[in-house]
């Protein structure tokens, strides 16, 4: 056999290591509670609601993301103003920020009389409420779509867009036939990942829209929950959704990442 | 007023100025942008489509300034050295891209006829990514061919193909363009670009157009040391001694050379002589009719494949001699053996 040196060795043993650890603390998450248990809390009327909140403030918080990204994103990779590493510094401040912090900014400011008097006229009320969950996740999941489109913009070459705009197409034009169609994997990666992390957002919500029972509960709200209440069976039981929804997720995302 | 007219044209990006560079053109021209690499060749066309924007001076085409329109409304095409060709599009559309607003079977016949003109009508279903740099090239050059721009500028076109391929497209090129009449902006770095398909050549340098007119005019008289060394000329600053006959005699450190152009006494020139009109002899030969004859010294001798580059000294100048191997095969020349240089008199040119 061919010898290996120490340093090789560590480098193979580490993450083999630390993936069987993390592999063992998932599948103890379904090793406890019986399947009957499982069963049982999955049709309880508050796990039903918890997840179907979910799915829909996810949804919802997910595809105004992908609004925003995509326009901020191409504007971070092809346009240069004033302040521009300001902005991306600031956009990104939320990966690096407490969710808590993140929640408890936003309550101060959308919990503002001034503003909320405004968007109430306007029908929106953030403050403890189901459009304060989908705010929440927005802001969270933002800097991650954000990063994943300007790199994905960042690698298409600019000059397919000058061609594009040399044969007469307008900057807008050029952005929809050519930058969107081969950006596609990338927006498709930015996408699931922002479902993935509007899904989980928990401090966010818990300081916005308040965590109340059937009222504003998510499923990392539902856990959160009923463990304070020692109702096991019902947290496992939202974890495991969540790992499964995380782990559909990150599949799809590699499979986009490995054919940018 | 020329069809296309660069006026003045400057812009500032630190390290690198273009500096009130002017540049005409007629229609129907083909020019060549030739000059060292980081001279500004690049910037310049960048400017002239629009992706630059100079910070002073005027791009006249067809009689109107451009220079504040967006790219799109410029009506000029580019060509790259990497093809630029849109990967997510077959040959076909990429072909097809830049015709809009004209019925579906005008684009195909469109589309077909500049295709069988370059040679990919058998490729017009596949993507890019799957073509030779050749064939990718090609399609490229029909893309912006098809559209009949007013202005085509090519940002070293053949740079990334083999010599051969570079031989095939340029002749293919050379059909399209003269059936066209397409006025174009090539930049290169070879030389055979220029021969084979230019009618003029621009020297670029630091920003700075330094010499433009004819190619063979380029070539045979450079305006100063720097051009003549870029085309391979021998290059000297001569006084003229005398006069007669048509013929100025010059002088040129410790020897003279005489030159059918005409020149004041006493006046100071340039002259240039082109290597490859310069024959080599053993001894010296009977019949000269008129020719300047110089004895000289072997310096170096390089074989460049079809030619032999050959440097010699008349004393204690510098003479580049380009020799055929047919020519060199008599002589067998080694570094220090002494041979003859004849130049004609009209091959001694007198550069102002
Ligand atoms: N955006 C820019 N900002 C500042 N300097 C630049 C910029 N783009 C190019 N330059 C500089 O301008 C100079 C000219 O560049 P350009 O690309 O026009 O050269 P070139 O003549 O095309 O060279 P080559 O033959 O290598 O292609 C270079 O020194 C380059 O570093
Ligand atoms: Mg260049």
């Amino acid at each position: 056999m061919r010898k290996i040196g120490w340093f090789e060795a560590v480098l193979i043993v580490l993450p083999i290591f630390l993936t069987g650890a993390l592999l063992a603390a998932i599948i103890s998450l379904f090793l406890v509670p019986t399947l009957a248990e499982i069963w049982e809390s999955l049709l309880s009327e508050e796990m039903l609601f918890s997840l179907k909140l979910t799915m829909w403030t996810s949804s919802l918080s997910t595809a105004l993301v992908f609004m925003v990204a995509v326009p901020t994103g191409y504007s971070l990779s092809r346009i240069n103003f004033w302040g521009k590493s300001m902005v991306k510094a600031i956009i990104d401040l939320p990966i690096a920020f407490p969710e808590l912090v993140l929640g408890l900014c936003l309550l101060l400011l959308f919990g503002n009389p001034v503003l909320q008097n405004f968007f109430g006229r306007l029908g929106f009320d953030f403050v403890f409420t189901k459009q304060g969950i989908v705010l929440a996740q927005f802001f969270t999941a933002l800097p991650y779509a954000v990063r994943i489109i300007k790199s994905t913009f960042d690698y298409i070459p600019p000059r397919l867009e000058f061609v594009s705009r040399s044969l007469g197409y307008s900057m807008f034009e050029t952005f929809l036939k050519v930058s969107l169609p081969l950006a596609k994997s990338g927006l498709l990666a930015a996408t699931i990942i922002a479902f993935a992390r509007s899904i989980g957002t928990f401090g966010t919500v818990l300081i916005l829209a308040g965590g109340s029972y059937m009222q504003t509960e998510i499923l990392p709200i539902t856990l959160y929950l009923n463990i304070s209440y020692g109702n096991m069976p019902m947290a496992i039981t939202s974890g495991i959704i969540l790992v499964i929804v995380s782990f559909i997720a990150i599949l799809i995302f590699e499979k986009s990442e490995a054919s940018i | 007023m020329s069809y296309l007219s660069v006026e003045n044209l400057s812009i500032n990006l630190g390290e690198f100025a273009l500096k009130s560079l002017n540049l005409e053109l007629d229609q129907g021209d083909y020019a060549t942008i030739i000059g060292p690499t980081g001279s500004g060749k690049s910037i310049l066309l960048e400017c002239i489509i629009g992706f630059f924007t100079p910070e002073k001076g005027s791009i006249i085409l067809e009689g109107r300034d451009i220079v504040n329109d967006l790219p799109e409304k410029r009506g000029i095409g580019i060509v790259y050295q990497d093809y630029a060709l849109l990967p997510h599009l077959t040959v076909f559309q990429n072909i097809a891209y830049g015709l809009r607003k004209i019925k579906k079977n005008i684009i195909k016949g469109k589309v077909e006829d500049i295709a069988a003109s370059l040679k990919i009508e058998h490729l017009l279903n596949r993507k890019p990514g799957t073509l030779s740099g050749g064939e990718q090239q090609r399609t490229a050059l029909a893309r912006s061919l098809v559209v009949n721009p007013r202005l085509l500028l090519m940002d070293e076109p053949f740079s990334a193909l083999d010599p051969g391929t570079r031989k095939e497209i340029r002749q293919l090129l050379c059909d399209v363009i003269d059936k066209k009449c397409t006025t174009v902006i090539h930049v290169t770095h070879d030389m055979k670009d220029l021969w084979a398909l230019a009618d003029k050549a621009a020297i670029l340098r630091q920003g700075k157009i330094i010499q433009c007119g004819a190619v063979r005019d380029v070539f045979e008289r450079p305006v100063n040391k720097f051009v003549a060394d870029f085309v391979g000329a021998s290059f000297w600053e001569a006084s003229v001694d005398a006069k007669s006959n048509g013929i100025t005699n010059l002088k040129l450190g410790d020897f003279n050379i005489f030159s059918k152009d005409n020149a004041a006494q006493g006046e100071i020139v340039k002259v240039a002589v082109r290597p490859e009109e310069i024959l080599l002899y053993n001894a010296p030969p009977d019949n000269l009719n008129g020719d300047n004859l110089f004895k000289t010294r072997v310096e170096k001798i390089k074989c460049e494949g079809d030619v032999w580059a050959v440097s010699v000294k008349i004393g204690d100048t510098k003479l580049l001699v380009n020799s055929t191997r047919n020519m060199m095969s008599g002589l067998y020349p080694k570094p220090g053996d002494t041979l003859y240089a004849r130049i004609d008199t009209d091959h001694v040119r007198i550069v102002r």
